[in-house]
């Protein structure tokens, strides 16, 4: 069974629909991005899957109801929702202490060995830390402890460039192996792009595409037409257009690389490129 | 269990007002009694076995007081902070259920801070006892050492706290649902539907119920919980006297008013949990 399986997950907020039938499987061993555009119902999707929302339809993580059982839940997931949520008051030191005191699998070592690394110091205030090392304690936190499952939200928002690779280089090295799986949020493709294996576009509470990077190359090719041959690169349906110095990039799904090699260069959209070509194609 | 612990803990560094208060209170005593003009009132016999119940009855009521009133704006605030603050995302991102959390919150509110208030008082008595008797040495004596007073006034908080505890439980369980619902200025909305529904109730049906039952809680509790009371005169001296039997135990655990409420409170603490359970930051 998928780690986390959502079939027809639905949310209204009044007359606003945030999840509109979302159907998602999510398999363990993955970091799966979840990517979509500001109000698209990434952050409400993740809240119905850490169980701080009511929802309808069927949901399951690590086998749980996450709103009826997210205590358990907890055990075995955690999150980080969106940067900075350590309340100013909070020491650092009474940080660790309180959940080593709380979470049975939280290694108190490693949570220190991480934060004698980042050179922060446990008498502190959060209201006295920089965001980005209020960011690198919450992570150091949360990774010290034994989960399946690790869901970001929006984990670099308004960080600069350095704290945002220490915090990525952090998850990659010193976090993520087989027996885990990550899910991030972000509308930021190009940041999480090197990390995920697998990609979910969300868009006005709908999934738009749902891949595997592995099968990037084999469904998608992109590929630079000049104006004469345009016509015909267009009767193979391209999903996407645009122009670019001269020629027009025409973006197909399902079509053989054999079929498109005379209109031009080939080459594997990225999943940024994807991104905009699906929700602007979708739009249009 | 273990994590109630914690929990209260918790709660303790982020409220460092319920042993700054105390402890400020102490310190404004010590500092009267040690550099205070001592003088004696001649009416009060200082003779009598009371002086000294007097005395400690008086600490006691002085710190419990004002720890109450901090108790209510923390019921108001404990439910609320996180939220506004966001950190309420990584208190749910612990395994600690939301009914762990609000009990929480509500056992500090009725148990610890009344207890830490008491705690104050006994040592701030004694040793304001101490530097009175040897200022004045020759006007009151030992007067204000009683060891027997002091131990009965030990049971007589005890009781204060078990009996506050049940008798306010409405007004905590209040506290704790506009603390866990509104967005914002929870001590405005813990007031403005009482009033709204007062002043509906008084112009449409022209009857004064709903005021009577509030004001009946929020200040009746010492003419529940004590003999004496019920003249609505409740003063030290009469607490002095006869600590013990002034305690009304039998007379304030059969009142039907003190059940309804504990039932009406606990309610109140659920609906608070099944609000806190579906709100996250504001």
């Amino acid at each position: 069974m998928a780690l986390i399986e959502a079939r027809n997950l639905c949310k209204k907020y009044g007359s606003h629909v945030a999840l509109d039938k979302v159907n998602v499987s999510i398999e363990a061993g993955r970091i799966v991005g979840l990517i979509g555009p500001n109000g698209a119902g990434k952050t409400t999707a993740l809240r119905a899957m850490l169980g701080l929302t009511t929802y309808e339809g069927e949901l399951r993580v690590l086998g749980r109801e996450p709103f009826r059982e997210r205590t358990a839940l907890m055990n075995d997931a955690c999150f980080i929702a969106d940067v900075a949520v350590l309340p100013s008051w909070l020491r650092v030191d009474q940080a660790i202490d309180y959940v080593a005191g709380v979470h049975p699998r939280f290694r108190r070592d490693r949570a220190s060995g991480f934060l004698a690394k980042a050179q922060i110091t446990g008498k502190r205030r959060m209201r006295e830390l920089s965001k980005g090392m209020k960011t690198q304690v919450h992570l150091a936190l949360t990774m010290a402890i034994d989960a399946k499952l690790l869901v970001l939200d929006e984990p670099t928002l308004g960080l600069d460039i350095l704290a945002r690779r220490s915090f990525y280089d952090a998850l990659v090295n010193d976090y993520m192996d087989e027996t885990r799986t990550i899910v991030i949020t972000t509308h930021q493709v190009e940041e999480v792009e090197n990390l995920l294996t697998d990609a979910i576009f969300i868009d006005k509470g709908r999934i738009v595409l749902d891949l595997s990077l592995e099968d990037v190359a084999q469904r998608f090719c992109a590929v630079a037409v000049a104006p004469e041959k345009l016509a015909a690169a267009r009767a193979l349906k391209p999903f996407y257009e645009r122009h670019a110095l001269g020629k027009t990039v025409l973006y197909f799904e399902a079509v053989t690389r054999e079929q498109l090699n005379e209109f031009g260069e080939l080459h594997t959209p990225s999943i940024a490129d994807l991104f905009v070509a699906k929700l602007s194609g979708d739009a249009s | 269990m273990n994590h109630y612990v914690w929990l209260i803990r918790r709660e303790f560094w982020e409220r460092r007002a319920i042993w700054v208060i105390p402890a400020t209170i102490s310190a404004a005593l010590i500092l009267v009694a040690l550099f205070g003009r001592m003088q004696i009132i001649n009416d009060v016999p200082l003779e009598s076995p009371y002086v000294g119940k007097v005395y400690l009855g008086l600490t006691g009521a002085l710190f419990i007081t004002i720890m109450m009133l901090y108790s209510t704006l923390y019921l108001l605030d404990c439910l609320y902070d996180d939220r506004r603050d966001r950190s309420v995302l990584f208190w749910k991102s612990l395994p600690i259920s939301d009914t762990d959390t609000v009990l929480s919150k509500l056992l500090v509110a009725l148990f610890a801070i009344p207890l830490v208030s008491f705690v104050a008082a006994d040592i701030t008595s004694l040793i304001v006892a101490f530097i009175v008797s040897v200022r004045a040495r020759s006007m009151i004596g030992g007067a204000l050492w009683e060891g027997g007073a002091w131990l009965q006034i030990q049971g007589l908080w005890m009781y204060v706290i078990v009996t506050a505890a049940v008798w306010y439980l409405p007004v905590a369980g209040w506290c704790l649902i506009v603390s866990a619902w509104v967005k914002r200025a929870p001590m405005l909305w813990s007031i403005l539907p009482l009033l709204v529904a007062h002043l509906i109730e008084r112009f449409f049906i022209g009857t004064h119920y709903l005021a009577g039952v509030v004001g009946g809680r929020i200040d009746g509790y010492a003419a529940a919980a004590f003999n004496g009371g019920s003249r609505g005169s409740w003063n030290a001296n009469d607490v002095a006297t006869t600590a013990w039997q002034f305690m009304d135990i039998s007379g304030f655990f059969t009142n039907p008013a003190t059940w309804i409420g504990a039932a009406v409170g606990a309610a109140m603490v659920a609906a608070a949990i099944q609000i806190r359970m579906r709100r996250a930051e504001i």
